[in-house]
């Protein structure tokens, strides 16, 4: 489980095939070791500016550790980070101005309020000048729906208040990217789709946006681009869509009459099984069109077709089991 | 997209903080933690009770507790504040600076890094970003307004008290002479910065071990361990080659300050050894705070 090339066959877009697209953050040959224990290894990871990039992959498969190396808060053992085009640490004071973050959870001081753990969090923030932080605080707690208890101390906030709260000072500033670590954990569904809805929004303002996340629904919804972590390594990268067509390609056709769609099939070559509600024509040799043309001219009623889709689900079950071989021995935090 | 990119370079371009304002942010903090609050409330107690107290016992103060430098200075302080107005806050200088104001200054480091770093408060502000070092100057800066706020309380009260129990008649020195009340003042004011100084060598020290730990219990037990041994240690006359690097040592001085003229050789040990280790203290901080994890 050494090699970053991507698992299936499907062209990824790297940084290195497809030049055109400028990459707002990129690692190449990352590696992080702590004592004995590889957390990440060799690490290409390629976030394309204006994706959103979800990365997945199952506890202690190294997503913290990477945004973390990525964000400049931890030194790579080896490799190279280039956040916003500054290689990173060494040129956090370019890069990180415009880059939010939530990592490892939302981090405040429980005797102060939301509304004055946020100023404090201002302070600090190169882009904001002192006179603009009382508006800036206001209207990030304003966007993540915690005015009401801004001014409770954060002692008191629930977990998904607290969480809202870490997303509020990820926003205080305009950001060209927001970097996400598990945003959702801890929120009732109204909060996560709100938290979605945040990320929606950065989208379509063109910001690039970084999620983490091991609920796989929560990324298919929100996310243009994957990449999946498994043991320190990224196992496979590259756009949601691609990544999810790249099983291989079939036709559902929703049909009361199966069997007769297989017949119709069957004398086209076209390889196809019996599913509950019509047949799954097999494409590797065929096209859409094809199909429904065989089957419109055997008479087979069509109701509708659809291209199969690999559920992200399936993707990722079969990117992050175990190696049957046992080859996957290597274990990290 | 292009719109968007633009956006932040829109805004005024600044990559860094200026440090007053940061400075502001971490004072307005620290002056509003609860425990920064109730130490300072109970220090700023100790001399009115202790006025209290020697009044209550009412020691012979004869000719206002002047004219006997002789003995041990601690009883001899003890002695001398019952009856006197300049000698009260400074003997509850002496009297807390042997372990509670130590304390105090690593609660303050304690909280500043390990604190911040249990917390997860400290990666907020690398990633705004604010550099390492900085961070370390801002530290120090709120590290030094606690040892500062609790010295000046504790004068200020023990000023109080001191008039209220004696009146103005009795600002004598252990030598016997009599002073004004501004020159009074000097002398404590001299006393405080001097001890304040002491603390801040502490907060470096402190610091240094805060920067290395996520527990700031650790840091407190350190300095309060660190203490007690360096006050033994001092008792030991076999180990008098060592007494020169001890801090402690020179914290029996200060009650130099109430004699006229100061004998200043011991205040001015003391301060040398403090810029030590202040020296030491911080440049062990910033190594340790510039490759640690965030």
């Amino acid at each position: 489980m050494t090699t970053t090339t991507p698992a299936l066959g499907v062209g990824a877009p790297s940084g290195a095939s497809t030049p055109a697209v400028p990459l707002a953050a990129r690692t190449r040959g990352l590696r992080k070791v702590y004592g004995r224990t590889v957390a990440v290894d060799q690490v290409d990871l390629d976030v394309p500016e204006g994706a959103v990039l979800g990365m997945l992959g199952p506890n202690g498969s190294g997503k913290t550790t990477t945004i973390r190396m990525l964000l400049g808060l931890v030194r790579p053992t080896e490799g190279e980070v280039e956040l916003l085009g500054h290689a990173m640490p060494d040129q956090a004071a370019h890069a990180l101005p415009d880059v939010g973050a939530l990592v490892e959870g939302p981090g405040f001081h429980p005797f102060l309020s939301g509304r004055d753990n946020l100023r404090r969090m201002a302070a600090a923030e190169p882009r904001l000048s002192t006179a603009s932080t009382a508006d800036a605080v206001g209207a990030a707690l304003e966007r993540v729906g915690l005015v009401n208890a801004a001014d409770r101390r954060y002692r008191g906030y629930s977990l998904g208040m607290k969480q809202r709260l870490g997303l509020a000072a990820a926003l205080l500033v305009p950001r060209r990217m927001v970097v996400l670590d598990e945003p959702t954990n801890g929120l009732d569904p109204a909060g996560t789709r709100e938290i979605r809805d945040v990320v929606a929004e950065l989208h379509a303002s063109g910001v690039t946006v970084l999620v983490s996340s091991h609920l796989l629904s929560e990324v298919e919804a929100t996310c243009t681009h994957v990449a999946v972590l498994h043991t320190g390594n990224v196992v496979a990268q590259g756009e949601l869509s691609e990544l999810l067509d790249s099983g291989s390609p079939a036709l559902l056709v929703f049909t009361p009459d199966g069997h007769a769609a297989m017949e119709a099939l069957r004398e086209k070559r076209i390889p196809s099984r019996l599913t509950p509600d019509g047949v799954r024509a097999d494409l590797t040799a065929s096209t859409a069109p094809a199909v429904l043309e065989a089957l419109v001219l055997a008479g087979v009623p069509v109701y509708e077709a659809a291209r199969a889709r690999t559920g992200l689900e399936d993707l990722f079950a079969r990117l992050t089991q175990p190696d049957p071989a046992g080859t996957d021995s290597e274990e990290s935090t | 997209m292009t719109a968007v990119t633009a956006l932040p370079e829109a805004m005024p371009a600044r990559e860094r903080v200026g440090l007053p304002r940061l400075v502001r942010a971490e004072l307005r903090w620290v002056f509003r933690r609860p425990r920064t609050l109730v130490v300072l409330g109970l220090l700023a107690a100790i001399p009115v009770v202790l006025g209290i107290g020697l009044t209550l016992v009412d020691m012979p103060t004869g000719g206002g507790g002047g004219g006997d430098g002789e003995g041990g200075p601690g009883a001899d302080l003890l002695v001398a504040a019952a009856g006197n107005a300049l000698v009260l806050p400074i003997a509850a200088l002496m009297l807390t600076i042997g372990l509670m104001l130590p304390l105090t200054s690593a609660m303050a480091a304690a909280d500043a890094l390990a604190g911040e770093a249990a917390h997860g408060t400290l990666r907020g502000w690398l990633l705004a970003p604010v550099s390492r070092g900085r961070l370390l100057a801002v530290k120090s800066l709120g590290v030094a307004a606690v040892a500062l706020a609790s010295v000046v309380l504790m004068s200020f009260t023990g000023i109080i008290t001191g008039l209220a129990i004696n009146g103005w008649g009795s600002l004598f020195t252990l030598s016997g002479t009599t002073l004004s009340f501004g020159g009074a003042l000097v002398k404590i004011a001299i006393a405080a910065g001097w001890v304040a100084l002491q603390l801040c060598a502490i907060g470096a020290i402190a610091l240094a071990i805060s920067a290395g730990t996520e527990h700031p219990m650790l840091v407190v037990a350190s300095v309060l361990a660190g203490t007690v041994v360096f006050s033994l240690l001092g008792l030991l006359d076999s180990l008098s080659w060592l007494h020169p690097f001890l801090l402690t040592e020179s914290w029996q001085s200060i009650s130099d300050v109430l004699r006229d003229p100061v004998p200043s050789a011991g205040l001015v040990d003391g301060v040398v050894r403090a810029l030590c280790y202040i020296a030491i203290g911080l440049s062990l901080a910033y190594a340790r705070l510039t490759t640690k994890d965030g």
